[in-house]
């Protein structure tokens, strides 16, 4: 049973937070991770990307698929290989609140002896604390520019649910579902002023990134058909 | 034959309301390309006469209606005060005690394309009811839970559903879209009267404010009214007062205590001494009205009646008394007018029949569109065969409603048994069903039935009606009929679990929307 912390908000202060060291990320058990559009290129590479719905508003956000179901998550594996690594994981501990920076004291990233410390001598941010600011930057941007590419693919009729069902050696059938992917179909029946308008923003070149991207899902099957038949 | 061929292109549709403009926008939608050639819908629409707009209950059609005319279910929602419906429950009307109530709910029985689970339910049912032992709506409508969450895609259910939609705003969002969105043209007129040939076909109708309009084929979408079938082309209406003894409605509109007041998911319908009174929850109000019989009671005593239901909430409402005239045309196409919606006919909305058959009438008119006016009687022929079945079978059903009382308090009740008062086909149906429960391939194998087998299944069993059952009929079916059973107690539990209480969804669709896909 998972011992459940509670969030412990502070804000990130050198008056408070002076002795507090970063440690590395902790929770790697993650098997779908919301990544913004800056990371798609990068996300394709080793993951699948797929669109699913937030449960309390039923917006779509976008994600990377590291394992095919929850408890089973494959992150710490593509890390390890130099692989992709999200900017929703760099950020663990952090977050950001209006101008300013946040922390959850509870977690476990954070103490007094290990690793860096978050603020120099001069009580100005360390560099992993600066590095924090870039990521966290980069997500703030990423997800106003990744919901303006979702929302142009919903005026255009775009988004497709996607049904994954797959087999296993061994006899298990996994259904993924709720998940939703471009159709290359409707791009290919836009009409012309709706697809250089897609161009020019940069939309399509992510939509055909999404839609490669697919090809991890077998992938990431055979990597999970291999384990499971390696366990005695 | 030889002789020019008169194409039909100019579709003159008279009458807003519902029936106008969901007419207007099925036949626009399916002959949307067809308007580049020449083909033009047109509304003619009164400046001056009201709309009846109380018509507020709907059936699951309604949805891929809308869907197939391009809107917005968020849009819909949120324009015509929408709340959804997953059935009605009918209070009072087998024993009339506090306690006497059924559903008949929106979803199929568990199974029901393979196994008939009556005959199980009447073996043994341990004293649940048959809804809820063949189905989980009963009980997300008892816990005031709403059909869908709110990532459930636009027109999609997780539990089968309808809306209860304000009549007037609806009439007004598809005027809009019907204009804006699929081409139809509205003239805001009075039809002064109608122009006819010597063949009979109606050549133009004159008005007031936009002078003559001429058109091929006139769709007669004027209500009680029926200035084209009725008054122009003289066709006799039916009446059936002698089956459906319910003459006068009067309606009012209640307001809630307070803006998080839970919306019932069902429309209700509670017995009285001479009739019965619906109520429908919109988000903004409930909409109540009394149906009943003048010959049976007077309308002082009907309104003492409807105000004890308003209670103390409703002591200074203003109470609306339209006058029903329950029947039908003897016939709904002649020559090149076809009567849709009220001007078609009218029955007692106790089963919020009226705008499912102005989306069936609607649909065939479109699919069937005549070419020219040569084939026109053909289509015609067929449209009144068909609508005249329809017409029938509700009757029927409604009639259904009352013969399986158990209530003998008033004449209402002991009138509404009598023999006589009861259609032929209904009491064959009715020694049928003494022996065997009706399934799908009972009467109910046309295409597009109004009410499907299941509909008859949910009311017959749900006042009471005993089918005679054979043992040893069942024991086939026996495994498969208690796994189903068993499913529909897990679905239950899981839908009771999972879906959000319908006040509460409504006001998340009108902050977030709901996803197209």
């Amino acid at each position: 049973m998972q011992f459940e912390r509670i969030t412990n908000l502070e804000l990130l202060q050198p008056e408070k937070h002076r002795h507090l060291c970063l440690g590395p990320v902790q929770d790697l058990t993650a098997h779908f991770v919301p990544i913004v559009v800056s990371e798609f290129a990068a996300a394709a590479a080793t993951c699948p990307i797929l669109l699913t719905k937030a449960a309390a508003t039923g917006e779509f956000y976008a994600g990377a698929l590291f394992g095919l179901k929850p408890g089973e998550s494959w992150l710490e594996n593509f890390i390890d290989r130099g692989g992709f690594t999200p900017l929703n994981v760099q950020r663990e501990g952090f977050f950001i609140t209006g101008e300013h920076i946040a922390i959850d004291r509870n977690s476990l990233r954070f103490s007094e002896t290990e690793g860096e410390l978050l603020f120099d001598a001069a009580d100005q941010p360390s560099t992993p604390l600066r590095q924090i600011q870039r990521v966290l930057g980069q997500l703030q941007a990423g997800v106003e520019a990744t919901s303006a590419f979702i929302r142009a693919l919903l005026n255009l009729k775009l988004i497709e649910p996607i049904d994954i069902t797959l087999r296993f050696d061994g006899g298990e059938r996994l259904r993924l579902e709720s998940l939703y992917t471009v159709s290359l179909d409707g791009i290919r029946d836009l009409d012309d002023a709706s697809t250089l308008s897609l161009f020019r923003s940069g939309h399509l070149q992510l939509a055909h990134i999404m839609n490669a991207s697919l090809k991890q899902i077998p992938i990431l099957a055979q990597l999970r058909n291999r384990l499971l038949m390696a366990t005695p | 034959m030889t002789g020019m061929v008169r194409p039909v292109r100019k579709i003159v549709i008279v009458g807003g309301g519902t029936a106008g403009w969901l007419t207007a926008g099925i036949i626009a939608a399916k002959h949307r390309s067809r308007m580049s050639a020449g083909f033009s819908v047109t509304v003619v629409e009164s400046p001056t006469t009201p709309i009846i707009g109380v018509g507020e209950g709907t059936w699951p059609t309604l949805r891929g209606t809308l869907a197939r005319i391009g809107v917005s279910e968020t849009e819909f929602l949120r324009s015509c005060d929408v709340a959804f419906k997953q059935g009605a429950r009918f209070a009072r009307w087998t024993t009339g005690t506090e306690d006497d109530a059924y559903y008949h709910p929106l979803m199929v029985p568990q199974a029901f394309s393979q196994i008939n689970l009556v005959p199980h339910w009447l073996a043994k049912n341990n004293g649940r009811s048959f809804c809820d032992s063949v189905c989980p709506q009963g009980r997300v409508c008892d816990d005031g839970l709403a059909p869908k969450t709110i990532t459930t895609a636009e027109f999609d259910a997780v539990a089968n559903y309808a809306y209860h939609l304000d009549a007037v705003k609806f009439a007004a969002f598809l005027r809009e879209h019907c204009c804006e969105k699929l081409g139809v043209q509205h003239v805001l007129a009075d039809v002064r009267c109608t122009n006819l040939r010597e063949d009979g076909d109606i050549s133009s109708v004159d008005t007031e404010q936009a002078g003559d309009i001429e058109g091929d084929l006139f769709i007669d979408c004027t209500g009680f009214k029926a200035l084209l079938i009725g008054d122009a082309l003289g066709v006799p209406f039916k009446e059936c007062g002698d089956v459906l003894f319910c003459d006068t409605a009067l309606a009012a509109q209640l307001p809630y205590p307070n803006q998080m007041h839970p919306i019932a998911s069902m429309t209700i319908a509670t017995a009285q001494s001479s009739g019965w009174i619906w109520d429908i929850g919109l988000p903004t109000r409930r909409g109540i009205g009394y149906v009943f019989s003048k010959r049976h009671i007077s309308e002082d005593k009907a309104e003492r009646e409807l105000r004890a239901y308003l209670g103390p909430n409703g002591r200074n409402l203003s109470v609306r008394k339209i006058n029903i005239r329950s029947g039908h045309r003897e016939t709904f196409w002649k020559r090149n007018c076809v009567a849709v919606g009220l001007a078609a006919g009218f029955l007692e909305p106790l089963e919020a029949s009226a705008i499912v058959l102005i989306e069936l009438s609607a649909k065939l008119i479109a699919q069937q569109m005549p070419v020219c006016r040569e084939v026109m009687d053909i289509v015609a022929a067929r449209f009144n065969a068909a609508t005249l079945y329809r017409w029938g079978r509700i009757i029927d059903f409604l009639k259904l409603h009352y013969v399986l009382t158990k209530r003998r308090d008033t004449a209402f009740w002991r009138d509404n048994v009598l023999p006589e008062t009861i259609p032929v086909r209904l009491q064959e149906l009715l020694l049928l069903w003494r022996h065997q429960p009706p399934w799908f391939h009972d009467e109910f194998d046309r295409v597009e039935e109004v009410f499907p087998a299941a509909s008859y299944q949910y009311v017959l069993y749900g006042m009471g009606f005993r089918t005679a059952i054979e043992p040893a009929a069942l024991a086939g079916d026996a495994k498969a009929a208690e796994r189903a059973m068993r499913e529909t107690v897990v679905h239950s539990e899981r839908l009771c679990a999972g879906l959000p209480r319908h006040r509460d969804l409504i006001r998340r669709i009108s902050e977030q929307g709901l996803q197209p896909v």
